[in-house]
């Protein structure tokens, strides 16, 4: 076979993999499909639009932000950290896992039901009270900041209500991420 | 909206002004009227059929609607360096809109500049390209919007700040750059090419963004329609020249204006908007009358697809960061994505358009007939000016046929 | 390879000469073969669910999904995975005349490619009821555009992905010879249902469904229905076209005290754009006989049976299927759908490797099942008096597209839907299923109910506003109570609650202050035109055929296992079957196995159609104890609330009647009966005996032998089958119409014949309305008139659906109805034909879904009816919330611009091309 190739490093959460060949223009989530083989980053759309496969890439600067994988190639995470699914929650010495607020929350409140698309909500609002850590916002303000945070995911079973309520019930139950005051 | 109009003509037009106003005393000015009657105007449902189509050729609703406000309610703001003016309210409510003035008023506005009032209005309302509107279209368009339903929607006031908000001002500035007649772009004299002249220069008033700009804020005619960037996104050259240079044929520019997307190319930005709110509704002569005059009676033949050579950086980006939905092959996704093989805005030789719309993407836009294109992300923060840089170059290089001359300063202006 | 060890653990079932083992991705069973589990133990609070007992593994990107699974992920798989993609024609009318890779180059070059010729030669067809030209031969016209060609097949996933750029979108691939114009067809299936009553709604009808028959056809006439002669004394057929005549005739030339109100209405092609694009992933073991399948399906059941069929019919001469249904999402899309059997071609040919099939977005949109683009004309005729409705016409036509699939049966449901809430005196629903070169439809969400109910509360409306009358005071007036008949002539069963919703509705804040909130709003927001808008439905659930099994177990320490035939489709039916055992045992099931197909603890015996057998042949075919009308219900037509409950219960009651309970007599030492016996905190309570914790009761009854573990079989055709059997040497009638139980800590199972069997009679098929949720949705939007938009401000939903077993669920499910009709009411659809999804280039950039922006999702509010009793059991609810919500979107532009649109969706061109 002669594709051309390339080598790329990628730190997904946490874990290193030294150079892998991937073939030129590979899909970032194919590579954590095929390759890695976490396929919590689900193909939703294929062209960016329903957010499905988001994932997050821990940037230098100690901010973090959404990328889609199924229109982002692997060249852009060479060298670069992101966080998948799979590595959100954490799981100790003895193999027991730890949900994350966010996921606590979404099972708590019941808050999908195919769960195709939980991910890219566990991402998306790990993303915003990452932010929300850095520059808190008003506690009026949450319900239209967690909107506009997630609006950009589709999702088709429970129609958002469930995913919004609970992302803005761990907001305002997490101190530091609201002020009292505009 | 982005600032569709820069004034920039604002800070000069006050100094020339300032010399000019004890020479000028406004006769205009004293036969100002407030108050009066409301006018009942009566027209025919043809004449105000008639009226609605010329509004959408002129399109009025580009500034005169607000995003989310009452059509024609005004209330668009258009940010200049020296403050933001305000689309006014021209439905026919009596106290807040038009409601009370007469087609002489209306026509007034439109050919001179002048408000009903008397005081002068600035050219962002673009007056300079309607002076050239028949008077039985101004009364057309007149007798459409006084059927519109009333809108009690106030205006805002322009913010401009001293000395800049002497409206005054503008007397002088008319006295230098008013003209009756803008010259032709092209060769032509068919009915379809003097249909498109008005269309493009008078109704359409394309020169208005399309055309340079001087030190005044005027538009030099000299170089009309040959491209400029009033705002963030430029609007690029429309001359014969200039479009033929990027591909542009008349069947393919009749499809751009009527659908926003024609081969590779589709609409963005503010050209956006007046394919959604103008062009699509024009009728198929009317399209054609356009093209007919933006590329004369015998068009150029448009330029040849090109495949170059991109730099190996470059393409290493537009892999990782474009090719996902463009391809490889930059061939795109029919009725998904526009492909970038001899696409428009990479064929422009001012890489302006490039680097923006690299760095800030564009958001998910409807077209006519249900056709929809998804948002593209930008990529400010995910490239260097570098980067970014060779990746234009690229682009340019490899499916534009345009120089790969951007330098990292060139993306770095523009962030 | 260890797995293989294990499958003496796994149960068989032998098909078409073929063994079929169907083991659920994340059952035990597949753990014992993969261990791997992906169901937590439901976590319990006070007897209630926190958790979805698939929650854990779906909020940490477990492999829940089969689109997953890659041949890594089963051990006993070769791991290679090779990779396939189907070639599909986007032109219908003309002939198919090959295809052309040579764009691949030697790179790129598929290692297989499967076309018509492969399969003849192989004996490889598609089950009947997918009908022909599973790949299209060279040669012919395309049925439909879409339809696939080859499949080809690459060893890599690199290669496959590369050549797949290459081919996608690029209309140089597929050749085609002469233009024939598209296949002309005769319809999928045309029925007609008249009804006229007696003098009353008690009286017995003059003609009905139920009472004579309802009319089928199979004869056309240049691809239209062609009806019977109208005769009175005609066969039914006949008679029927007589009173449908009749009706016509009094609506055409109606009494001087009637209103007749004509309207035409139309729904949209919509794909139900469930998020996981279908796919199926196969290795075919030519060394042992044995093919392996994982796949997304709704339905396990019909998937094993097909599968197994197609392979008995081959000249692969299979001995073993191993079928891994995963956890899946489909709203219908995932039930009957063709994709497993092309996911089983690619394993056949996979050459030793399993080959994924996995389709992206723009192939999910061009090859999975759409949803029925419907036209309808209704007539309504109402007394102007007083404002009872007399009359109602309806000719109703769906578009089925290229293949069979469920056209038919769901355009007989779209048709005995339509009345919906009413009475009518006189009714004559006619309904056609088309078929056309269209996609192939399903059984998509609301199963033809949807387009006709929303059509019919639009109408309602209009009739309203004719008679200058509150709409909800019409629907009040025109209401079908308890005890009246529907428009097949049959009454339903249990209370009809939508006089009730009617009135919430009509004293709700959104509705009674409607006037006065419009004069605020639209003078706070000029060019915005503000609007209430209603509706209200009741739909069936169901199918006429629901059955299942279930397994109710008891370990000797308390542990309750459960096993189900249901499949998870991501509603939660998993957890509200886990939480079905509490009212029996005291807390939901520890274990559970859902999607289980073969029951060596219940060998029931089926054959014969259940929705078409005579009456006879059901008497005769009865007699044998072990046979049961059919064997089990596919996870769809919102059935898992009422019709899965019932044999969990069914089976958990067993166990508590002659296991827990005697067990708990024997300690309290006194006879107690069995509604005097109390669950509290996980033990067993009576008349202030002590609290017996489950634990204990269940070792007793390991101890002493009492029952264990029960098996039931249950059937309902719009009543429940019951049958008597002798337990512990007493004659009990039990509502199931097979048993089997375990005693003490015993390893086998005993079926109890039925001594006596009472099934519901095949009469019943003729209603096809039995059982019925009601819900009404109040939706406040605003008409912004300089887009065209419709906001969707606010929505109050009333819904009726029994006892929930889980509300977080329920409330879930109401709220993506909700989103989902709005998107139908608004925002989703897609052409028929050239420019629709055939053509492979449709993606959510045109196919617009509502997101969080759109859906009122901050504002909007429900309520549920507290149920009749704590022991109404609980209702299906799913698909039927999606419907009036649309209604109400458009009643209420009417209310805000003045104008009745009567086409979905309402999208912003429409609204401004009537704005002017």
């Amino acid at each position: 076979m002669s594709l051309p190739m390339r080598k790329v490093t990628l730190t997904v959460n946490g874990k290193r993999h030294d150079p892998l060949d991937v073939p030129e223009g590979m899909m970032m989530i194919d590579v954590l499909h095929e390759m890695l083989g976490l396929t919590g980053s689900r193909l939703g759309c294929g062209i960016g639009i329903c957010h499905a496969c988001v994932v997050i890439w821990d940037k230098d600067d100690k901010t973090s932000e959404e990328v889609q994988t199924c229109i982002t190639g692997v060249e852009f995470f060479d060298g670069k950290r992101i966080r998948t699914i799979e590595g959100i929650a954490e799981t100790n010495d003895r193999g027991e896992v730890t949900l994350s607020p966010v996921q606590q929350a979404f099972l708590d409140k019941f808050s999908f039901q195919c769960g195709y698309c939980t991910p890219g909500f566990v991402n998306a609002a790990t993303v915003l009270l990452e932010r929300l850590k850095r520059s808190p916002v008003a506690k009026a303000e949450v319900e239209a900041t967690v909107a506009a945070a997630l609006e950009a995911h589709i999702c088709r079973c429970t129609g958002y209500v469930r995913y919004y309520q609970a992302v803005r019930d761990v907001i305002l139950a997490t101190p530091g991420l609201t002020r009292d005051s505009a | 909206m982005s600032a569709r109009r820069l004034l920039r003509w604002t800070a000069i037009a006050v100094v020339v002004v300032a010399a000019a106003l004890a020479a000028f005393v406004s006769a205009r000015l004293l036969s100002g009227k407030t108050g009066g009657p409301v006018q009942v105007v009566k027209a025919s449902p043809d004449a105000v059929a008639r009226g609605k189509y010329l509004a959408e050729a002129a399109d009025c609703a580009a500034c005169h609607t607000a995003p989310g406000g009452a059509s024609y309610a005004g209330g668009l703001g258009m940010a200049s360096g020296f403050g933001t003016i305000y689309a006014t309210n021209i439905t026919p409510d009596p106290d807040n809109g038009i409601g009370r003035w007469t087609s002489d008023d209306f026509w007034q506005a439109l050919h001179d500049g002048v408000r009903r009032d008397g005081r002068q209005l600035y050219p962002a309302m673009p007056y300079t390209s309607y002076r050239g509107m028949t008077r039985a279209d101004s009364d057309a368009i007149y007798a459409y919007l006084m059927q519109l339903r009333p809108m009690k929607v106030a205006n805002r006031i322009t913010e401009l700040e001293f000395p800049y908000n002497i409206r005054l001002g503008m007397l002088g500035w008319n006295l230098l750059f008013l003209t009756d007649d803008l010259p032709a772009t092209s060769t032509g004299s068919s009915a379809a090419w003097q249909r498109g002249r008005y269309l493009v220069d008078v109704l359409g008033h394309c020169g208005e963004c399309h055309t340079p700009r001087g030190p005044l804020g005027e538009m030099e005619l000299s170089r009309s329609l040959k491209g400029f960037a009033l705002g963030r996104v430029a609007a690029p050259d429309i001359t014969p020249a200039g479009l033929a240079a990027r591909g542009w044929a008349p069947a393919s520019l009749g499809t751009y204006l009527s659908r926003g997307i024609a081969g590779p190319n589709s609409a963005f930005a503010d050209m956006h908007r007046v394919v959604v709110l103008s062009t699509r509704n024009l009728t198929a002569d009317d399209i054609a009358a356009m093209t007919t005059y933006l590329l004369g009676d015998k068009p150029p033949a448009p330029a040849a697809e090109t495949v170059g050579e991109g730099n190996q950086a470059g393409r290493t980006s537009y892999v990782a960061l474009c090719a996902g939905c463009h391809g490889l092959d930059g061939k795109g996704i029919p009725n998904t994505i526009v492909g970038l093989r001899n696409n428009s805005t990479l064929r422009l030789a001012d890489p302006r358009n490039l680097i923006v719309a690299t760095l800030d993407g564009i958001g998910p836009q409807n077209f006519p007939h249900r056709m929809s294109l998804p948002g593209m992300p930008g990529f400010a923060d995910k490239l260097t000016d570098e980067q970014a840089a060779a990746l234009v170059n690229y682009l340019r290089a490899a499916w534009g046929g345009q120089k790969p001359d951007v330098r990292p300063s060139n993306v770095q202006a523009l962030r | 390879m260890s797995g293989l060890s294990r499958r003496r653990l796994l149960r068989t079932s032998l098909l078409g000469g073929i063994a079929v083992y169907v083991v659920p991705l994340g059952s035990r069973a597949y753990a014992a073969l993969v261990d791997d589990r992906l169901l937590t133990a439901p976590a319990v609070d006070n007897g209630s669910l926190k958790y979805r007992v698939d929650g854990r593994a779906k909020v940490t990107g477990g492999k829940v999904f089969a689109r997953d699974i890659r041949a890594r992920d089963m051990p006993h798989w070769p791991q290679q995975q090779a990779h396939a993609l189907a070639l599909r024609v986007t032109m219908a009318d003309r002939v198919y005349a090959g295809f052309d890779l040579s764009m691949l180059g030697a790179d790129l070059r598929p290692d297989r490619v499967v076309t018509a010729a492969d399969l003849a030669r192989d004996g490889f067809a598609f089950p009947d009821f997918y009908g022909t030209d599973m790949l299209l031969p060279e040669g012919k016209t395309p049925a439909y555009l879409g339809q696939a060609v080859a499949l080809l097949i690459f060893h890599d996933f690199a290669r496959f992905r590369f050549a797949k750029d290459k081919l996608q979108f690029n209309d140089a691939v597929i050749r085609y010879g002469a233009v024939t114009g598209p296949l002309q067809r005769d319809p999928w299936g045309a029925g007609r249902f008249v009804r006229v009553g007696g003098k009353t709604p008690a009286d017995g009808d003059v003609f009905s469904s139920t009472r004579q028959a309802p009319l089928y056809i199979s004869t056309y006439d240049k691809h239209r229905p062609a009806w019977p002669k109208p005769s009175r004394d005609g066969d039914l057929g006949e008679q029927a076209m007589f009173y449908a005549q009749a009706i016509d005739e009094e609506l055409t030339r109606p009494p001087a005290d009637w209103l007749v109100v004509t309207r035409d209405y139309a729904t949209q092609s919509a794909d139900t754009a469930a998020l996981e694009p279908d796919n199926a992933n196969g290795w075919y073991d030519a060394a042992r006989q044995e093919l392996h399948l994982v796949v997304p399906t709704q339905s396990p059941q019909e998937v094993a049976e097909g599968a197994a069929g197609m392979l008995a019919n081959s000249r692969l001469g299979l001995k073993r299927l191993f079928l891994h249904p995963c956890f899946t999402v489909g709203y219908g899309s995932k039930d009957h759908s063709p994709l497993p059997y092309y996911g089983l071609i690619a394993a056949a040919y996979g050459d030793g490797r399993p080959v994924r099939l996995a389709y992206d977005r723009f192939e999910h949109f061009q090859a999975g099942l759409k949803r029925h683009q419907f036209s309808m004309r209704y007539r309504i005729g109402v007394d102007r008096k007083t404002g009872l409705m007399q009359a109602f016409q309806a000719d109703i036509v769906s578009n089925g597209g290229g293949r069979a699939n469920c056209s038919d049966a769901l355009t007989m449901v779209a048709a005995t839907s339509a009345a919906s809430i009413y009475y009518f005196p006189k009714t004559d629903v006619a309904a056609t299923a088309m078929s056309s070169r269209a996609l192939d439809c399903g059984s998509a969400r609301g199963y033809g109910a949807l387009e006709t109910l929303a059509a019919t509360e639009i109408m309602a409306d209009e009739v309203a506003g004719e008679l200058g009358l509150d709409p909800i005071e019409l629907r009040l007036r025109n209401v079908l109570k308890t005890g009246m008949k529907n428009a097949q002539g049959a009454v339903p069963v249990g209370q009809q609650r939508a006089e009730t919703v009617l009135q919430k509705a009509a004293a709700h804040v959104l509705w009674t202050g409607r006037v006065a909130r419009k004069q605020a709003y639209n003078a706070a927001n000029p060019g915005r035109y503000y609007g209430v808008g209603f509706g209200c439905i009741q739909r069936r659930f169901g199918d006429g055929a629901q059955c299942s099994l279930a397994k109710v177990e008891l370990s000797a320490d308390g542990l309750i296992t459960l096993a189900h035939t249901g499949t998870e489709i991501g509603t939660g039916t998993s957890s509200g079957q886990a939480v079905a055992c509490a009212r029996w045992l005291g807390r939901p099931a520890d274990v559970l196995e859902m999607a289980a197909t073969d029951w060596p603890e219940l060998p029931v015996e089926t054959s014969g159609n259940p929705h078409a057998m005579a009456q006879e042949e059901q008497d005769r075919l009865a007699k044998n104890p072990r046979w049961v009308p059919a064997f089990a219900s596919a996870s769809s037509a919102s059935n898992s609330a009422y019709y899965f409950t019932h044999a969990t219960q069914a089976a958990a009651r067993v166990v508590f009647l002659h296991g827990l309970l005697p067990a708990a007599v024997a300690i309290w030492g006194r006879e107690v009966k069995p509604e005097a016996a109390r669950w509290r905190d996980g033990a067993l309570t009576a008349e202030g005996f002590e609290p017996l914790p489950l634990a204990r009761l269940a070792s007793d009854a390991h101890a002493r032998g009492l029952v264990t573990g029960a098996t039931v079989h249950v059937f309902n055709r719009w009543q429940w089958a019951e049958a008597e059997f002798e337990i512990d040497g007493a004659r009990v009638r039990l509502p199931v119409d097979a048993l089997s139980l375990r005693r003490g800590a015993a390893k086998d199972w005993r079926v109890l014949d039925r001594r006596a069997v009472f099934l519901p009679p095949t009469r019943n098929n003729n209603a096809m309305v039995g059982y019925n949720t009601c819900v009404g949705t109040l939706v406040e939007i605003a008409v912004e008139a300089s887009s065209g938009k419709v906001l969707v401000l606010n929505h109050h939903t009333i819904l009726e659906c029994g006892n929930m077993l889980v509300p977080e669920l329920v409330s879930g499910q109401m709220q993506g109805c909700l989103a989902s009709g709005i998107g139908l009411a608004l925002h989703e659809e897609m052409p028929l034909y050239e420019d629709g999804p055939g053509n492979g280039t449709w993606n959510f950039n045109r196919y617009y879904l509502p997101r969080g922006g759109d859906v009122a999702v901050w504002q909007q509010t429900a309520e549920v009816l507290p149920p009749l009793s704590d022991s109404e059991p609980p209702k299906g609810m799913a698909e039927v919330v999606m419907i009036p919500i649309m209604a109400g979107i458009v009643n209420g532009i009417a209310h805000a611009i003045g104008h009745r649109f009567r086409s979905l969706p309402v999208t912003p061109e429409r609204i401004l091309k009537v704005l002017g």
